[in-house]
């Protein structure tokens, strides 16, 4: 017999290297949705450099927050069409492939395509509040937790869609729903005093609190910086292991 | 490693669904595939091929009953049936800004192929399904049938042990179609099991070592195509296309099927010449040919296979 493919039961994480590697060369011939992946973050920078310009660094930051955080976006969009229009589970998972690799893959694949423009608002960030290492190391393990969040949310969510046109609608509410309006692209002791636990508990928002905490800008409590963190390390771990067990789980319908 | 390479025991698909009746689509299906067979599922639409085919590589849970891959229990252990499986989904379509090239060898790549065999396969399978021209070019310049070919290259390049085609050929040419046809039997002369659906009998009959026609979620008869023929009841059919309404002047010849206003009589070759004297009288138009499938699965499920 010539079949040669290895015959061993499936491990964790089996092809995830490739199908990386596949999502970001189908998602590189996107150039356009790469420059438009922007637009929203370009539009509010403009705005609050004419109308608060003391206030560019922070929505610089915050730029670089939402950007991770509607990468969701784009995988939930992209897991569903996948899904949906070119049955491209079915391909994938009837095989030695890992479940997780095949989410874990598409997440990562759009996010080393994706990751061009948000560099540049990094360094942009980096000169204009002279950020210092520990700055941007927290900085980019903050933005890398939203990414992780989003992307398995994203994931999760693509599942419950059997229309493309219904998931549109729906992902473009949530995620700008959650990325702009908590104080993100401005400062936390900007949003009312009332809704602080909540803009805390909402990743973008909590991460977008610690670095204008490190930075200064913004004073948290002890109870609020326990808050901000807890939520983020509990929320991103418990929705990341959940988004693991949904994509094995949801690989066979019933 | 066991001989059979898929066999299912009762096999019961149930879909419930809000506010409609449970609609049953597998009705207790028990088949076998042997290791290096071409067996087809042949039925209607909505005969229950494709719930078989998902239940059989893992991608559903069947209601009751019990199936297995190279001994693997599908429904318990799928993760170790995976292994053995590659999956031609019906409408499934290549991703449109990968090249038929980059498509195929990153598949590969993903199901753990190394480099070198996964780029040898890839150009390989290329040639097979006459895509070398087009193998640079991104998959969403190219037509249906050439997609649909991306795609059987795609799985046919992992010479896996047991490979699922659902409707492969559907929207191909005829040049393709035979092209998709020779690169399923060499598969099969490398040691490749194949389990395919189809509604194209003629795809049935030239690919199959045996089928199964299914109906309403049942194996309603199982054999080769040679079998299938032979329980017709002759090996010659007379088609009369105005002959319906004339049934009983015929019935005395052989087997008779009518079907809208046409009348086909499956007789042996010596009375066809008395059915030709009875036709003429009639004034009936008559044209003579071997029995085919379309005749042996009109009689086994007692419809037409394009009727929905």
């Amino acid at each position: 017999m010539r079949t040669s493919e290895p015959t061993t039961p499936t491990r964790a994480f089996r092809g995830l290297g490739a199908f990386l590697w596949t999502e970001a060369l189908v998602q590189a011939h996107e150039s356009l949705a790469m420059a438009t992946s922007m637009l929203v973050q370009a539009v509010l920078l403009v705005f609050v450099w004419i109308l608060a310009p003391s206030l560019i660094g922070v929505a610089l930051v915050g730029a670089i927050l939402y950007s991770t955080f509607t990468m969701g976006q784009r995988v939930l969009n992209e897991a569903a069409y996948l899904r949906i229009d070119h049955k491209a589970n079915d391909l994938y998972l009837a095989g030695p492939m890992a479940p997780e690799a095949y989410f874990l893959g598409m997440a990562g694949g759009t996010l080393l395509v994706y990751l061009a423009p948000v560099i540049v608002l990094g360094i942009l960030a980096a000169v204009v509040l002279n950020l210092t290492l520990a700055q941007g190391l927290l900085i980019f393990a903050l933005a890398a937790t939203v990414w992780l969040f989003s992307a398995s949310v994203g994931y999760v969510f693509s599942t419950f869609f059997r229309d493309n046109r219904a998931i549109w609608a729906y992902s473009s509410l949530f995620f700008n729903v959650f990325g702009v309006l908590p104080p993100v692209f401005y400062p936390y002791k900007l949003f009312p005093a009332a809704l602080h636990p909540v803009a805390l508990l909402m990743p973008p928002s909590a991460a977008a609190g610690l670095v204008q905490a490190a930075l200064g800008v913004t004073y948290l409590s002890p109870a609020e910086l326990a808050l901000a963190v807890g939520g983020l390390i509990v929320e991103t771990t418990t929705v990341f292991l959940f988004a693991i067990y949904w994509a094995r789980r949801t690989v066979r319908g019933s | 490693m066991t001989d059979l390479a898929l066999r299912s025991e009762d096999l019961r698909k149930v879909y419930h669904s809000k506010g409609a009746p449970a609609t049953e689509a597998l009705a207790g299906v028990s088949l076998e595939v042997r290791r290096g067979e071409r067996v087809a599922l042949l039925g209607r639409n909505g005969a229950g091929k494709t719930t078989f085919l998902r239940i059989a590589s893992t991608l559903l849970r069947p209601t009751s009953g019990r199936i297995q891959v190279f001994g693997f229990d599908v429904d318990q252990t799928p993760e170790k049936a995976r292994p053995y499986i590659a999956v031609v989904p019906q409408e499934g379509k290549p991703f449109f800004h990968l090249t038929p090239r980059e498509q195929v060898y990153t598949y590969l790549r993903a199901r753990g192929l190394t480099r070198e065999n996964a780029k040898d396969r890839t150009e390989e399978a290329l040639g097979k399904m006459g895509l070398t021209e087009v193998a640079n070019r991104l998959s969403i310049t190219l037509s249906g049938g050439q997609r649909q070919r991306v795609m059987v290259a795609t799985v046919i390049a992992t010479e896996a042990p047991l490979l699922f085609l659902d409707e492969p050929t559907i929207g191909m040419d005829p040049f393709a179609r035979r092209a998709v046809w020779e690169a399923i039997r060499s598969l099969t002369r490398h040691g490749s099991t194949i389990l395919l659906t189809t509604h194209y009998l003629d795809e049935a009959e030239a690919l199959s070592h045996r089928l199964y026609v299914i109906e309403r979620g049942r194996v309603l008869v199982t054999g080769t195509a040679d079998d299938l023929k032979r329980s017709v009841g002759g090996t010659v059919k007379v088609l009369l296309p105005e002959g319906a309404s004339q049934v009983d002047a015929f019935r005395s010849f052989g087997s008779c099927i009518a079907d809208g206003d046409s009348l086909t009589i499956i007789v042996t070759p010596e009375r066809l010449g008395e059915i030709m004297e009875v036709a003429v009288r009639l004034k009936l138009l008559a044209t003579v040919g071997p029995v085919t499938l379309e005749e042996a699965f009109l009689r086994v499920v007692g419809r037409s296979i394009d009727e929905n």
